[in-house]
């Protein structure tokens, strides 16, 4: 052949033909990962790409910590857009628009498991059994009503909407405001989807969210 | 004689100890990030354990998720200029 398979595999610091392997192997799989979160698959790929540079693998494995935390397309894909979606912010004391049915999600989920929110000395529990609830400080016994007892949290504050296994949330506008993970929500944004969030926070009341 | 065999014990017991441990620190450091990309995924955190065997763990871990339905949902990128 003339060429020294060895010799190439040095020049890339590749002490094997196992290596190589399991590098384009690993590259794979992280092209996949990276698009199963919604982003491009060469993100992923590239992340493993980066252990052949003189960085070395503390990169990749920032990238890493990186990719776990943070807001993935995958997460807005499934409710934005929704019809009835806030496109701006409410007047404050304005009524809540109507609760609007969400479409069939991307994909359904085949969890039908009720949902619980948990946090400041309150349980909140719901389910598929409505399209949407109210979230708000101050309930007037609507059966649609998730009451938290806060006087951070508007009246009303959010709303939930629930479809296909899956669950979504929409600020109202509320001044005391919404953050999902962290991250604020505005009604601008719209419902977004919280299937996969982990702790919600509704004026000065953080929640945890779990299924029932 | 003994003595020197209870010596070589010993030292390859600390070292065997030494290497576990910073193997464990070092899944620790993939355990953490994992844990949180399999629950958002929709699989149990515990997956992420799989970083502690040795050598091939990561790939058992990449495979899980590369490969197998995400029970979340999954995404599927943007268009580029879109």
């Amino acid at each position: 052949m003339g060429i020294d398979i060895a010799a190439i595999l040095g020049l890339f610091g590749l002490t094997s033909a196992f290596a190589l392997v399991a590098l384009v192997l690993a590259g794979w799989m992280c092209w996949r990962i990276a698009a199963k979160a919604g982003l491009p698959g060469w993100t992923g790929a590239g992340a493993i790409l980066l252990t052949l540079t003189g960085i070395g693998s503390l990169v990749s494995l920032i990238l890493l910590w990186v990719f776990a935390f943070m807001r993935w397309p995958r997460d807005g894909l499934a409710l934005a857009g929704a019809p009835g979606a806030a496109h701006a912010p409410m007047a404050r004391g304005a009524a809540p628009m109507a609760p609007a049915a969400l479409p069939p999600p991307p994909r359904a989920l085949a969890d039908r498991r009720g949902w619980t929110l948990s946090g400041g000395g309150t349980t909140l529990r719901f389910d598929d059994g409505r399209a949407s609830y109210t979230v708000t400080g101050e309930g007037s016994g609507g059966p649609d009503e998730l009451v938290l007892a806060d006087p951070s949290v508007g009246r009303p504050h959010a709303r939930l909407l629930t479809a296909a296994g899956r669950i979504g949330l929409q600020d109202l506008g509320s001044p005391g405001g919404t953050y999902i993970d962290g991250a604020r929500l505005l009604p601008a944004h719209g419902p977004r989807d919280i299937t996969a969030a982990r702790t919600l926070k509704l004026g000065n009341v953080e929640l945890a969210l779990s299924r029932t | 004689m003994f003595t020197v065999i209870g010596w070589l014990i010993g030292l390859s017991m600390f070292a065997l100890m030494v290497v576990l441990v910073v193997h464990v620190l070092f899944a620790l450091l993939l355990i953490v990030p994992s844990w949180r990309i399999f629950e958002r995924a929709g699989y149990s955190g515990l997956l992420s354990l799989f970083h502690l065997v040795p050598v091939i763990g990561p790939f058992i871990v990449m495979a899980i998720l590369a490969f197998g339905d995400w029970p979340n949902g999954e995404g599927r990128p943007r268009p580029a200029g879109s």
